[in-house]
């Protein structure tokens, strides 16, 4: 009981039902902004985000750069949309990768119960042992500065809020009386999770998908802040608020920028999924 | 009762976090970058002499000029094979046991057993004689004494030592006397009222390792701490605002400078890496990232290194073209992203550097997309500075970037020995030898004459200026936050004091 | 899975948790090690000797000594067995035994956590609950928006803004350091605003929960007036899910301290993991990280426990 995740306890707690409301409605609106932007990155303005130009360092927005330029002269726009790519990606990624195989892994826990069950649950436990954020770390040091060991570390930390969601809801609605009367029925076990699973538990693994975004995003960054994720030059939201935290008083508005975009995506998943809203 | 409660605690809290009034005027704190890791002289010497905790025999002005330290004076035999130093008498550690002929020798011969200034030097034996220490030597060597103001030769007290000789306290003979150490990141000293020369006003001092350039601006801002060195360019310019705080920036003999392998294929013909010089737009990055546009090195060494620095040599270039047609004369051919190829391999190198010193990453970036413009595709690592070393020792090093000082020993000829000599050094040379340098150093360390000396150190300047087995990239500014109340500091600009003894507050 | 006595079931789920906490990072570590560039060998001697003092014949010793030079799966195996033994080795940079740098962070780490759970205690409890006792009432849906914020700030983002703020705009606290008490203040704080973020909310929905529940009912029956009713029946069936919901916390509280850690400098646990990282101190990540999974299994066994006697259901079952 104590060991359910954060998310697994919200996604209870949250509507198991759609329901419009204005959080709700800005909060998919932001969304599909940033996923529009993540999507095209930085063609949409046409500027390298590498491409430095030192004596034009520091500027403050303009015509030629609309948000600015950093300490090293690069376009501050290009490069928050080019952050937003692999925030945004990485996010994604790992949610997918969690996701699919940790649902599956559920509802065969569920259906199939006895040792399967069993020793499912004790790999999810195994897994839960160790706080998430560190074990990303340890993996990220294993190899600094690579892609693959955020991703790895990211994915295996999530899966069991999937696992353990899917595993308990599908118990329980497997063993309603209308579930036995279609397998007594003959219907195909796909059919089954078809009909009578999946809009049980739909709703509940879009707010875990939607945490678990946040999650990934949030430890990327932070791990980006420590210098222990993604490597310079590129352009990663935790990376530019390291190096633009000693100019925060000359230049305030550039360690702002990545700051903004990341509560901005964060808050745009909480709210496009109900947030901490309850009745 | 409860809301009650509440306030009461937040209200205890939030009188208590009032910083103590009327900071206790005999207390100096000291932020800085580094961390004093171990009690090993050999290790973290620089900082414990700094701190004046520890002393050398030969103590140096901010000229660079020696002067008697716990050696009050010193003289060679006419074969120049044999100096004598003859110790200060009365002189205590400061737990109270003598500072005498058999505590310095020991202290000494282990400076020279563990690969440090010493062991460069043609040191055949040490030994105590009747109230001196005396170095056999295998040929002549006259700078030795200079050598003897390195932080790696500051004696340490022989009960600073656990039964297995490891290093276990830090007892020196010095101004100020460890209170409390809580290693790495502190130091709490105390005035040595014992001190054999002046003592000093202020009663107590605090030394801070603060790794973040942003966190010493800030402590140097709100007063939590009264002397900040290594600022970074942004910290420098804001501080210069804030009226508590005095900012000085001192040119010291160290450069930044880009350490190269020349042993590695890519590097081994001297025109590679005269193109990474070309291709390098140091005034950009002088006014840009270091914000000193008068620093760009025009040469390795500075004008404040004022033998060794050589006014007729020309400056060093920023011209991309000539840098890739160097490359092509070496058989590169660009790639379709760009990038050069050659038998197949890409010029793709990594860059190591560290932290500490908040330019060196930010020079790194610049690098970075530089150097893209001739075509070379670097990696930049920021990780601890221990790599560079270890990188030079197992032969895995490409390039790695540092701020070197030349002047470590205040006669150059110390460092350069280090750096060019046979075998190269940790942060010097690697793979690279030349015989006429060789002969030069050899030559230049033997003798005080300067007149002797100076055709020679201007042939070395001269050919690591053509061969550049390290390129350099700006000359350092040392940037210091200074309380405006404290007086008396002096930034030494051979870095081997704080100069926390000569400090005063004002009324 | 349950076994007769509650208490002694908790106890053996906790234990096997943390076997393989020690088990993974043991293998993590390993691989660290086995993933570095260049010579382990020369990096351990290094480490003791300095590398100003590093020969070939140095790095041959260590390599011997540790048996650097037989098959990865002996050398995992011994790796291991030296871990089960508590034996952890010596830091490769300090060269002190780690066991020592780490028994000095564990009391800052410790003082850390400890204060930002006093504050978010502080803060979450009367906010929950005057925000339950009037759910859907302008205090609720202000602090629901704020809570909302403030969970999506990233907490080494709301660290330095509170060092921006605090320390500098209105130097009242210090900047950095830990030379005293006043010193934990804006760290505790930064970990505390975001765990109180969730906390008041769970307060405040159990608030509700229990107000609509037959104790209020039966307790107002009893006599008792409304004061007494929410301390007394409320708060204690009220606390259940919060207790156990700080228990969920704890994973946030144990990555929040080594973020916070790296951003006030303070001298714990997590900022010895982070540094040695960045010094590829593999020692030193072993043991810091070992020690920060094995607290985390301690805080989630007291909670197990805490549950089991707040809730005489439980008790029973």
């Amino acid at each position: 009981m104590t060991d359910q995740s954060p998310t697994a306890l919200t996604a209870t707690v949250a509507h198991s039902r759609i329901k419009p409301g204005y959080p709700r409605i800005i909060g998919l609106l932001l969304l599909a902004l940033l996923i529009f932007c993540a999507l095209i990155g930085p063609d949409l303005i046409g500027v390298d985000p590498v491409k430095q130009q030192l004596l034009e360092a520091r500027q403050s927005p303009s015509a030629e750069h609309l948000l600015g330029t950093d300490h090293l002269g690069r376009d501050m726009a290009a490069r928050l949309l080019s952050g937003s790519q692999l925030s945004l990606s990485l996010a994604f990624l790992s949610v997918l990768t969690a996701g699919l195989p940790g649902t599956a892994l559920g509802v065969l826990a569920a259906w199939r119960g006895g040792w399967t069950d069993r020793l499912l649950t004790n790999i999810s436990d195994a897994i839960l042992a160790l706080p998430g954020l560190l074990l990303v770390l340890m993996l990220a040091a294993i190899s600094p500065g690579s892609w693959w060991a955020l991703y790895v570390g990211i994915s295996l930390t999530l899966w069991v809020e999937y696992f353990r969601y899917t595993r308990q809801r599908a118990r329980i609605v497997l063993a309603e009386p209308a579930v036995e009367a279609s397998r007594l029925l003959g219907f195909s076990p796909r059919l089954i999770i078809l009909r009578h699973l999946a809009p049980e538990i739909g709703p509940g693994l879009l707010t875990i998908a939607a945490f678990g975004a946040a999650t990934a995003m949030t430890a990327v960054a932070a791990l980006g802040f420590i210098s222990v994720g993604v490597r310079p030059p590129t352009a990663e939201w935790g990376v530019m608020m390291a190096e633009l935290l000693p100019y925060w008083r000359e230049a305030p508005f550039l360690i702002l920028q990545p700051v903004f975009c990341l509560v901005l995506t964060v808050l745009a998943l909480h709210l496009s999924v109900g947030g901490m809203q309850r009745k | 009762m409860f809301l009650r409660s509440c306030a009461v605690v937040l209200i205890a809290a939030i009188f208590y976090s009032q910083p103590t009034l009327a900071e206790t005027k005999s207390n100096v704190t000291i932020a800085a970058p580094w961390e004093v890791a171990s009690y090993d002289p050999a290790v973290s010497g620089y900082a414990i002499q700094k701190l004046e905790i520890m002393e050398n025999l030969v103590d140096a002005d901010e000229a660079g000029t020696l002067r008697p330290g716990l050696a009050t004076s010193w003289s060679v035999s006419k074969d120049g094979l044999t100096w004598t130093f003859k110790l200060r008498e009365g002189v205590t550690f400061h737990d109270g046991t003598p500072f005498d002929a058999a505590s310095a020798t020991s202290a000494l011969e282990r400076a020279w057993k563990q690969p440090g200034v010493l062991s460069k030097a043609p040191v055949k034996a040490v030994s105590a004689v009747e109230g001196s220490v005396m170095f056999t030597l295998v040929k002549p060597f006259a700078a030795l004494p200079a050598l003897l103001a390195h932080s790696t030769t500051i004696i340490p007290a022989p009960t600073a030592f656990d039964d297995d000789g490891k290093p276990s306290a830090l007892i020196g003979t010095g101004a100020f006397k460890v209170k409390k150490f809580t290693p790495p990141q502190s130091i709490d000293l105390e005035r040595n009222d014992a001190y054999w020369g002046k003592v000093p006003t202020i009663e107590t001092a605090s030394y801070l390792a603060s790794g973040r350039a942003e966190t010493r601006a800030l402590l140097a801002e709100s007063g939590d701490a009264d002397m900040v060195f290594t600022l970074d360019p942004s910290g420098y310019s804001r501080l210069a605002e804030v009226e508590s705080v005095k900012t000085i920036a001192v040119p010291i003999p160290r450069v930044v400078t880009l350490k190269i392998n020349a042993s590695h294929p890519f590097f081994a013909n001297a025109k590679a890496r005269q193109a990474l010089s070309l291709a390098i737009n140091r005034s950009g990055i002088a006014s840009a990232i270091t914000r000193f546009p008068e620093a760009a090195a025009g040469q390795l060494f500075p004008p404040a290194l004022n033998i060794w620095h050589d006014p007729s040599l020309p400056r060093l270039e920023y011209d991309v073209d000539k840098g890739k047609s160097l490359l092509t004369e070496l058989g590169w051919v660009a790639g379709e992203d760009g990038i050069l190829i050659k038998d197949g391999k890409r010029f793709s190198i990594l860059l190591r550097t560290f932290p500490d010193r908040p330019e060196l990453p930010l020079v790194a970036a610049a690098l970075q997309d530089q150097w893209r413009e001739i075509g070379i595709e670097l990696e930049v690592s920021v990780a601890s500075y221990s790599e560079i070393p270890a990188g030079h020792q197992d032969g895995t090093l490409h390039v790695a970037l540092f701020a070197r000082n030349y002047a470590l020993t205040p006669d150059p000829i110390g460092t350069v020995l280090q750096d060019f000599g046979p075998g190269g050094g940790d942060w010097g040379a690697m793979g690279w030898q030349n015989a006429e340098v060789a002969k030069a150093l050899d030559i230049i360390s033997s003798t005080g004459d300067q007149e002797k000396r100076a055709p020679y150190i201007a042939n070395v300047a001269r050919i690591l200026h053509e061969e550049l087995p390290v390129i350099p990239i700006v000359w350092y500014q040392h940037t210091v936050a200074i309380a405006s109340g404290l007086q008396g500091v002096i930034v030494d600009p051979l870095q081997r004091s704080y100069g926390l003894s000569k400090v005063s507050w004002s009324k | 899975m349950t076994s007769a006595h509650p208490l002694f079931s908790a106890f053996l789920q906790r234990g096997l948790q943390a076997l393989i906490v020690a088990v993974i990072v043991g293998v993590v570590s390993f691989t660290m090690m086995q993933a570095l560039p260049g010579d382990a060998a020369y990096r351990i001697a290094a480490g003791r000797y300095g590398y100003d003092m590093m020969d070939a014949a140095a790095a041959e010793t260590v390599r011997n000594e540790l048996g650097l030079n037989q098959h990865w799966s002996i050398q995992l195996i011994s790796w291991l067995s030296a871990l089960a033994q508590f034996d952890l080795g010596r830091s490769l940079v300090y060269g002190t035994p780690v066991v020592d740098e780490i028994a000095t962070q564990l009391g800052y780490s410790l003082l850390l956590a400890g204060g930002a759970v006093l504050i978010s205690i502080i803060i979450a409890v009367p906010v929950g609950v005057v925000a339950g006792l009037k759910p859907g009432g302008a205090i609720d849906r202000l602090t629901l928006g704020v809570s909302i914020l403030l969970r999506a700030i990233p907490s080494f983002a709301l660290g330095v803004v509170l060092v921006l703020v605090f320390a500098v705009q209105m130097r009242l606290l210090p900047v950095a350091g830990f030379r005293g008490l006043e010193h934990l203040i804006l760290p505790s704080l930064t970990l505390g605003l975001g765990l109180a973020a969730v906390s008041n909310r769970v307060v405040r929905d159990s608030v509700v929960e229990a107000l609509g529940s037959e104790w209020r009912l039966f307790s107002r029956t009893k006599g008792l007036s409304a004061r007494r009713t929410a301390t007394r029946h409320i708060l204690r069936n009220a606390s259940l899910p919060v207790v156990t919901y700080v228990g969920v916390q704890m994973a946030y509280l144990i990555e929040g301290v080594v973020i916070v850690e790296a951003v006030f400098a303070w001298p714990g646990i997590g900022h010895a993991l982070v540094h040695a990282i960045f010094n590829r101190d593999i020692a030193m990540v072993q043991g810091t990280a070992l020690t920060l999974g094995l607290i985390y299994v301690l805080l989630n066994l007291f909670i197990d426990v805490a549950c089991r006697l707040i809730d005489p259901r439980m008790r029973s079952q």
